[in-house]
């Protein structure tokens, strides 16, 4: 009898993770980042913009829930306006303002992820739509990719290490399609460079690519409203 | 030997006594103070319209508008203005002595005219490091002072290089030195007009002239003017540029730098060899 009640028991909890159903898996990914109220980090920085050179850079992470965000680093560095270190947590934990779809399965670094798709309720909101790729048996956001009205797509690739039971990325890979970043010639004051001739029709888009590397991160340690507040460095 | 050195230090006293000597030093404060206070004022209004494309998919963090910045502008808009501050004095050294007769009295003198014209060359290119080291003082230290350090973010046609603060001063010492380089071919240019003119007034106008047109040539993407560019020591003067590339383009400096200092030997075995065959009974 005793038996016959574990095995139910053990399906009901495995039924908890039904591969089925993305509030399941949300709701599971929100437990573990509930934890969480405020999180530092030390990041190195990795840039490869078409038309920027940028040398890597390190710096700090400061968060605090809901989306209180800042990178703190000496010196010049662009981040995508649309911040997802910023946007998916805060995004998944508002659970009445989107409806979530598994649109589908896909294996990304050898684990089986459910494509979530994220669809905002109210039609006016930034948030067009949301894919987030969630590992079924471990609940972790492995991809994302959001499009949003005014700051168009934007892809994200993590990869976790020990911190992964809050659902903080060792590593993450930002990505974005955006046109080569382009000075002229007469405000760069480069007179000696030949202009380049202008292809027919519109520019081809290229990816840009931020990795982001985590370490020592240090979970609710309740650092200093005065972390968060942008001064110029 | 004493005899080049007192004639050295001759022309060094007859450089620092003349009123017009002071008039570049003026000019460069006065256009690097303007600078500053409008970039103080409108610095980010006028960076916006060079970030906008940046501006539309990126936050940019970080101080953009420091010290650094202000100070790779104001050379890249006082390296043309530069040399015909430096024409001022340099196209004057002898044409000046031509046309106010102390030329005969100054070769009465034991040196010889080599020795003579070498020290004039010699005090308009003191003259010259003293325009730079004035240019130097207020472009980056009192920019650096006004509106902090910080990594540049360097505009080439290419797109944008961030050169991160730790990394730049090496950069600006060679940067300076190549723009000494470059208006030091300048100045031995109007040297060896100095030498050929008789009057003061057009030497300095040649030299004018003559960089109007070869930076006009090197505006233009014209084929027929591809052949002539590398040709012009113009071409060459914005080299100091390149040092502000990632990474360095060490080959086309060096090879830029062969062309100024190439420049520079001709124009001064040249003004040697008229300068020694000069006519002044006239």
């Amino acid at each position: 009898m005793k038996s016959i009640l574990f095995c139910c028991l053990a399906l009901i909890s495995l039924s908890a993770f039904a591969t089925d159903d993305p509030k399941v898996l949300i709701r599971e990914l929100n437990k573990k980042f509930a934890v969480v109220q405020d999180y530092t980090a030390k990041v190195q920085m990795d840039f490869a913009i078409p038309g920027v050179k940028m040398n890597h850079m390190s710096g700090q992470v400061y968060f605090r829930k809901p989306d209180r965000f800042r990178m703190k680093a000496k010196g010049i560095f662009f981040l995508p306006k649309q911040n997802p270190l910023q946007q998916i947590g805060s995004m998944l934990l508002d659970t009445s303002a989107y409806t979530s779809i598994i649109s589908g399965y896909e294996t990304i670094a050898g684990r089986h992820c459910a494509i979530v798709n994220i669809i905002p309720t109210k039609n006016n909101a930034e948030l067009i739509l949301g894919k987030c790729w969630i590992d079924v048996a471990n609940p972790l956001i492995w991809k994302t990719q959001i499009t949003t009205r005014n700051n168009g797509t934007i892809e994200t690739q993590n990869q976790y290490g020990s911190d992964a039971k809050y659902t903080l990325p060792e590593k993450m890979e930002i990505r974005l399609e955006l046109k080569k970043i382009k000075v002229s010639r007469m405000i760069a004051g480069d007179i000696n460079k030949k202009s380049k001739p202008k292809t027919a029709g519109e520019e081809p888009l290229q990816t840009g690519k931020i990795s982001l590397q985590f370490s020592d991160y240090r979970i609710n340690s309740h650092f200093p409203e005065s972390d968060l507040q942008a001064s110029q460095e | 030997m004493s005899l080049f050195v007192a004639t050295l230090q001759n022309e060094f006293v007859k450089t620092i006594r003349r009123p017009r000597s002071y008039i570049g030093f003026g000019i460069i404060t006065f256009i690097c103070l303007m600078l500053q206070a409008a970039f103080y004022q409108d610095g980010k209004e006028i960076l916006s319209t060079v970030t906008a494309q940046i501006d539309s998919i990126f936050s940019v963090q970080g101080n953009i508008l420091n010290g650094n910045l202000i100070c790779f502008i104001v050379l890249q808009t006082l390296i043309v203005q530069m040399p015909l501050l430096v024409a001022f004095v340099t196209g004057d050294t002898l044409s000046g002595e031509t046309a106010s007769g102390t030329i005969r009295f100054l070769l009465t003198r034991p040196a010889s005219r080599t020795q003579i014209l070498l020290a004039k060359w010699l005090a308009g290119l003191f003259y010259t490091l003293m325009l730079l080291l004035v240019l130097g003082i207020f472009a980056l230290f009192v920019s650096r002072w006004i509106f902090g350090s910080g990594d540049l973010m360097s505009l080439n046609s290419e797109g944008l290089t961030i050169i991160r603060a730790d990394d730049i001063n090496w950069r600006w010492m060679g940067a300076f030195g190549i723009a000494f380089l470059s208006l030091s071919v300048v100045a031995t240019y109007a040297t060896l007009l100095s030498c050929l003119m008789d009057n003061s007034i057009t030497p300095i106008v040649t030299v004018m002239a003559t960089i109007i047109v070869f930076t006009i040539i090197g505006l233009f993407d014209i084929p027929s003017f591809d052949v002539l560019k590398p040709f012009l020591f113009t071409t060459h003067m914005i080299a100091w540029r390149s040092l502000f590339e990632d990474p360095v383009p060490y080959s086309d400096i060096l090879f830029s730098c062969g062309v100024l200092v190439f420049h520079l030997l001709a124009f001064l075995g040249l003004a040697i060899y008229f300068f020694n065959r000069k006519d002044i009974s006239n």
